[in-house]
């Protein structure tokens, strides 16, 4: 709503039924494999979970504003297997993350070593599914080599890639990044490549690579395109996510564009593909994602709280009407 | 010093007890880690084992019998592992793996591994408090830790755990209290509650009760376990604003609270309903119960 619309008392009233969205993808469960829930707010964390989302990921990125120090990466790192774990946990959301360095701070080469030397320490902890995001952003070749390193790395530790691709230069970026991955002798069924458009998709799979999307308003995809993509592609090797953070843009993107698919025809069966089961198969692939755990991460407080007393307390959020004038 | 108490047999008890749950498979694993451990004595060999562990060892949820339990708590009084994740008790157990004879580098290590540890290695470093070795050193640490917004993580500090009751000191452990009863913990499990009761302790939480009230929120009724034994003057009027209370289980509390005293005018107060004086002279009402009732 802008300036030529005149306020009228329907727009002041509160919204009181559900958005026709979400009744239609009722009981649909959703997996946003790239979410920075950093830069989010527990209200998201509870939309989210009132639209189906039961699962997420969030990569390690860069935070808007350039880290000076190797400590600001370990706590960051350290509140991605922490704090926004439990965050998260408290929605009833099960929670993972990549763990990388940002393209964008390799090139801060003094720092981009010192943070080299840690990440060690994080990608083999529960509940790391990948190392990610990384690839390019500038195409520099500071980009090149920390991409290249983080790459042996992943090999090693046999952890899947989740890959940045460029905002400008994109397609060249895109197929530089796969390059570099074959020649390093990863698996392309290993690697998402992230952040794909029309141009870029149909190399990214006939190369073998997983075909990640962001659904994200203005920069990126958006989810009318998107449909069009899942129409013309299909669902094998394509998932959905938000890549939600701290720009304009939205933590319900997934469930919004699984109504849209529905609405305009596309099958529930590769739905699910896109929007839930594609995402888990690929990054499954690090030992890391148990499905049974999108269940229990509901009662986990209890379990962990109170080592098996039926009783729930102190534990998830409780609900706040966000309608209700009154604050208590 | 550095184990105070014996480590060998705790060793054995808590490897038998993950042997027995977690499986063969499970079992190899651990042996295999540790031999190479041993071996090798390289510490990232130690950091990574640690952190693997619940990939092999799952998360069941431990259940010992009376023998083991009586058998843990012989070693460590108040120190059991009864419902813990498997995987949180394997790694108490690897924690016990490294050595203690340099006591610097021992520091060292388990600093390193607070410092990167994710969710579940926090609840696993911090209930594994009573078996560390130089316990004296970990006051800062558990300080910390209390500070921690992460549920798991205060509760392992909290709950079950004698570790804080022996080696806070009394501002560090007035804050865990103060801090279980604010994130709505059982207080009832906390090692020490009663013994360590101060009157400093009673003074903040009688400020608390109040603040509650102003904001017209309830206030919990085990609360008044830390005040009774206190009872004075000023917070005798918020004994009987509880006593006077609809709510039966907050006029139990009170009662309860005014037979933790000598304080004269509470005594009397309890002399006034001889049903409930009864019950708790019979011990037919007791605070363990009363925590029960609440839960």
């Amino acid at each position: 709503m802008c300036c030529s619309h005149e306020l009228t008392e329907k727009d002041l009233a509160p919204i009181t039924a559900n958005p026709i969205f979400l009744e239609k993808i009722k009981g649909m469960r959703f997996f946003d494999p790239h979410v920075h829930m950093t830069s989010r707010t527990t209200d998201d964390y509870q939309a989210m979970a009132d639209a189906g989302v039961v699962a997420i990921i969030e990569p390690a990125f860069w935070l808007g504003q350039p880290r000076t120090g190797v400590d600001t990466f370990r706590d960051y790192f350290n509140s991605l297997i922490g704090w926004e774990r439990f965050r998260s946990s408290q929605f009833g959301i099960k929670h993972y993350c990549t763990i990388g360095l940002n393209s964008k701070e390799a090139n801060n080469e003094r720092l981009a070593e010192q943070v080299m030397e840690i990440l060690p320490l994080f990608i083999y902890k529960e509940g790391v599914v990948g190392v990610g995001e990384i690839g390019f952003d500038d195409q520099t070749p500071a980009e090149d080599k920390y991409y290249r390193a983080q790459l042996e790395l992943a090999k090693e530790a046999m952890l899947p890639v989740q890959i940045h691709t460029p905002h400008r230069d994109k397609k060249k970026g895109t197929q530089r990044s796969m390059d570099i991955a074959i020649e390093h002798g990863l698996d392309p069924r290993m690697i998402i490549v992230d952040h794909n458009n029309e141009e870029t998709v149909k190399e990214v799979l006939d190369r073998g690579f997983w075909a990640a999307f962001t659904i994200y308003p203005f920069t990126k995809m958006g989810n009318e395109r998107m449909v069009e993509i899942v129409k013309q592609y299909g669902s094998e090797r394509i998932m959905i996510n938000s890549a939600a953070d701290w720009g304009i843009s939205d933590p319900l993107a997934v469930p919004k564009t699984a109504a849209l698919m529905l609405e305009r025809g596309i099958s529930i069966k590769d739905i699910e593909l896109v929007c839930y089961q594609n995402a888990i198969d690929a990054f499954a692939q690090s030992g890391q994602i148990n499905v049974s755990e999108f269940d229990t991460v509901k009662e986990i407080d209890q379990n962990l709280k109170y080592n098996g007393s039926s009783v729930l307390r102190g534990g998830q959020q409780p609900r706040v009407d966000k309608n209700a004038t009154i604050i208590r | 010093m550095d184990y105070v108490y014996d480590k060998e047999r705790m060793s054995a008890l808590l490897y038998q007890i993950v042997a027995q749950q977690a499986g063969d498979k499970a079992e190899l694993w651990l042996r295999q880690k540790a031999e190479v451990w041993q071996q090798s004595g390289a510490l990232q060999q130690f950091n990574l084992t640690f952190s693997a562990i619940p990939r092999f060892i799952g998360k069941n949820q431990i259940i010992i019998d009376s023998t083991q339990e009586a058998a843990l708590k012989a070693i460590v009084p108040g120190f059991s592992v009864q419902g813990w994740p498997a995987d949180r008790v394997a790694r108490a157990w690897w924690l016990l793996q490294l050595p203690v004879a340099d006591k610097t580098a021992y520091v060292k290590q388990l600093e390193t591994l607070f410092d990167a540890a994710e969710m579940n290695e926090l609840a696993a470093l911090y209930g594994a408090l009573p078996l560390l070795a130089f316990p004296e050193e970990w006051t800062l640490r558990t300080a910390e830790g209390i500070r921690s917004n992460i549920g798991t993580v205060q509760e392992a500090i909290m709950l079950n755990n004698p570790y804080p009751a022996l080696y806070l000191s009394e501002a560090a452990w007035n804050q865990l209290v103060m801090k279980a009863i604010f994130t709505d913990k059982q207080i009832g499990r906390i090692i020490g509650l009663d013994e360590r009761a101060n009157a400093a302790l009673a003074a903040v939480l009688t400020d608390y009760a109040h603040e509650r009230w102003a904001a017209g929120r309830t206030v919990n009724p085990m609360l008044w376990r830390l005040v009774g034994p206190f009872v004075n003057e000023t917070s005798f009027s918020d004994i009987k604003r509880v006593w006077n209370s609809e709510n039966t289980i907050e006029r139990e509390a009170a009662a309860l609270a005014c037979a933790q005293t000598t304080y004269a005018p509470a005594i009397e107060l309890l002399r006034e309903r001889p049903a409930l004086k009864a019950e708790i002279d019979a011990d037919v009402l007791n605070w363990n119960l009363l925590s029960e009732k609440l839960n």
